[in-house]
């Protein structure tokens, strides 16, 4: 009887072991979800707070204390924002300089970056080094002088203007030129051998080949774009050619800030780029690892 | 593969020539001072280890590979300077170099697109090469839907289309499996004789060599160590590269002491003390040591005891391959490889008797050269 009971307990032991060990990984996987809830909570929480004020009175907006959900629901601030400024004009101004500034990068960069990559040409060295220098730049630490250079070329005001200093994006071309290294150099060859120049190889083999980082790259500059504040702000006076990142500053009354009528714009001006997003979901974190270094 | 390309053949003149080229990389020399003529029509085999220069020699008459000296010819013409597109002549990669955006069509007519060819001349001659080629089902495919033999069709059709003077192949078979390879080299003996265009083929299997080409090049270290037929070759080699690169399994080396010489013959002390005749190519006085070359099936095994024995030897590995079988025999002149019948009865550790075909032994001076 004992001999039994000794033999039931050295096999209970291991499954008790493992048991035992299972409970503590599913307390620290508790924990951790637990983290991982509270980190997303404090993230989206303004984001929540944002797009339940955009629904709000003004006096439910200023009046103290903490109100998750409106007391009465009111889209008075969109329909205020939509019929009373001029989001229309700001929302196209940002379609055509974000659109101009992606078709323009994209080209230039991938241009570039084929010429440093495949061409020999005197110089070749140096422009990879100075483009590789530029990168370490930070863009707001020009920005006095791309104001200056604008001004003086007259395209202060003008969507010419807005665009202008946006082409100067060396990570890209440090991306394209990277990817079309990696192309084996029997492709080039083979297109040589059949005629073809240095634009058809750019355009008929080296890009199409790159199409998933060209359609990355495209997407992040595009939101780049559409997001940019900092030099619309500075390039533009007229409200006509606003951005809509930078119209948002215009929605005011005789009374000062409306906060509800500039959540409301600022809810409008993400929708896009949230759009753009949730559609080419993979293909903005690819573009968002190629920028960080790592190849997707 | 029916050809109903215009491709004419004149089977004189030299149609590829390279005269005293010389290609460096740096302080490396990579050919030095090859002349090299290439008939029209002809099938040309550009055989050698790995960096012996084959390729590099393949693509300077490309054009791909600029000549530090020296020149090249294509159809009496100087190209040395001319660019690749403008030889007349195509070539088909390793890897294929097939556009994977691209479908078959559209890599077939590649060159004539870049050429600015209406659609419907593109698509004609598309038709007409996958025709050649049997490839017309899959036109509309793209590479990474085929298999490795479509795939090398497709990258001869894209070298096709453009009705090259001359054919360039940098080890086309090489990615291919063991029966595909063997496929492949029937059609692409087929294709040459339908086409009679100037082939150049790169490989470093001289198996593919031997039974594709008409003209075999061996290359050592950027220079040519001999050029001619396959037989000849492997007949009549030049000196020991060629002789010990030439043929599978390959020829067996040892030294040997030269007892005299007469005429064009040299009598010969082996390993263990037996004597043999063995035929020179040239003369060869003075000479007191040598190595002599036998190929395995040049070897035939006798009773151990036996009078006609060249050396005795004890059997370590035998390999089956059916219709032959591959001995490896410890003898006083080290390990011999013997070629015999598939049926072959013989077993490790067994003591053998090896006999020579001295009419077929190849004497080597010290340098190398064939005696």
């Amino acid at each position: 009887m004992s001999a039994s009971v000794q033999r039931l307990e050295i096999a209970a032991s291991p499954a008790a072991a493992r048991l035992a060990k299972l409970n503590r990984l599913d307390a620290v996987g508790l924990l951790i979800t637990l983290v991982t809830l509270a980190g997303a909570i404090i993230w989206a929480f303004p984001l929540y707070w944002g797009v339940v004020t955009t629904f709000k009175h003004e006096y439910e907006i200023v009046r103290p204390g903490f109100q998750l959900w409106p007391e009465h629901f009111t889209f008075e601030n969109y329909v205020h924002v939509l019929l009373q400024t001029k989001i229309g004009y700001w929302y196209i101004n940002s379609l055509i300089t974000s659109v101009a500034v992606t078709i323009l990068v994209v080209m230039m960069a991938a241009s570039a970056g084929y010429a440093i990559s495949q061409l020999n040409f005197p110089g070749r060295r140096l422009f990879w080094w100075m483009i590789l220098g530029s990168f370490m730049v930070p863009i707001p630490a020009l920005i006095v002088t791309h104001f200056i250079v604008i001004s003086q070329l007259g395209l202060i005001n003008t969507l010419a203007g807005v665009v202008g200093p946006q082409l100067i994006a060396p990570v890209t071309v440090i991306i394209y030129k990277q990817f079309f290294d990696s192309v084996p150099k029997d492709f080039r060859e083979a297109a040589v051998m059949d005629g073809a120049n240095d634009f058809q190889l750019l355009f008929r083999i080296y890009l199409p080949m790159n199409w998933g980082v060209t359609t990355a790259l495209a997407i992040i500059t595009f939101i780049g774009a559409w997001n940019l504040f900092l030099w619309p702000f500075l390039a533009v006076s007229s409200e006509d050619k606003m951005n809509i990142t930078v119209g948002i500053t215009q929605v005011h009354d005789n009374f000062g800030v409306s906060y509800g009528r500039d959540l409301a714009v600022a809810m409008l001006a993400a929708l896009p780029v949230a759009l753009v997003y949730l559609i080419f979901q993979r293909r903005v974190t690819q573009a968002i690892m190629l920028s960080a270094g790592i190849k997707g | 593969m029916s050809a109903t390309l215009d491709q004419t053949a004149d089977a004189a003149a030299p149609h590829v020539e390279l005269r005293r080229v010389t290609k460096r990389y740096g302080s490396v020399t990579a050919i030095s001072d090859l002349s090299l003529k290439v008939d029209k029509g002809s099938f040309t085999a550009l055989l050698g280890p790995s960096g012996c220069g084959k390729s590099t020699l393949l693509r300077m008459i490309a054009g791909l590979e600029a000549i530090t000296a020296g020149q090249c010819f294509i159809d009496g013409l100087d190209v040395t300077e001319t660019p690749p597109a403008k030889r007349r002549i195509a070539m088909v990669f390793q890897s294929y170099a097939l556009y994977p955006h691209m479908t078959v069509r559209q890599n077939i007519a590649f060159s004539l697109s870049v050429a600015g060819e209406s659609k419907k001349v593109q698509n004609e001659r598309a038709l007409e090469v996958a025709r050649v080629l049997q490839l017309e089902s899959y036109l509309d495919r793209r590479p990474a839907e085929l298999s490795g033999g479509q795939r090398q069709r497709v990258a001869i059709g894209r070298a096709l289309v453009r009705k090259p003077e001359a054919f360039l192949f940098d080890e086309p078979l090489s990615n291919l499996d063991a029966k595909l390879r063997v496929q492949m080299r029937f059609e692409l003996a087929k294709l040459h004789a339908d086409l009679g265009t100037t082939m150049i083929y790169v490989t470093h299997d001289q198996t593919e060599a031997m039974t594709l080409a008409d003209k075999i090049v061996v290359l050592e270290g950027g220079v040519i160590s001999q050029v001619g037929s396959p037989l000849e070759l492997y007949n009549r080699p030049a000196n020991k590269f060629v002789a010990a690169f030439i043929g599978s399994p390959s020829m067996n080396f040892f030294g040997v002491d030269v007892a005299g010489v007469n005429g064009r013959t040299a009598s010969v002390v082996l390993p263990g003390g037996r004597k043999a005749e063995a035929p020179l190519k040239t003369g060869a006085s003075g000479l007191r040591s040598a190595e002599l070359g036998v190929r395995p099936e040049d070897l035939l095994f006798v009773d151990p005891g036996d009078a006609a024995a060249a050396f005795g030897g004890s059997v370590r590995i035998v390999e089956h391959l059916g219709n032959s079988t591959l001995v490896y025999v410890d003898t006083p002149a080290g390990q011999l490889i013997v070629e015999g019948e598939g049926d072959l009865k013989v077993e490790p550790g067994e003591a053998v008797g090896l006999r020579l075909n001295e009419a077929h032994a190849h004497l080597f001076g010290a340098d190398g050269a064939t005696l």
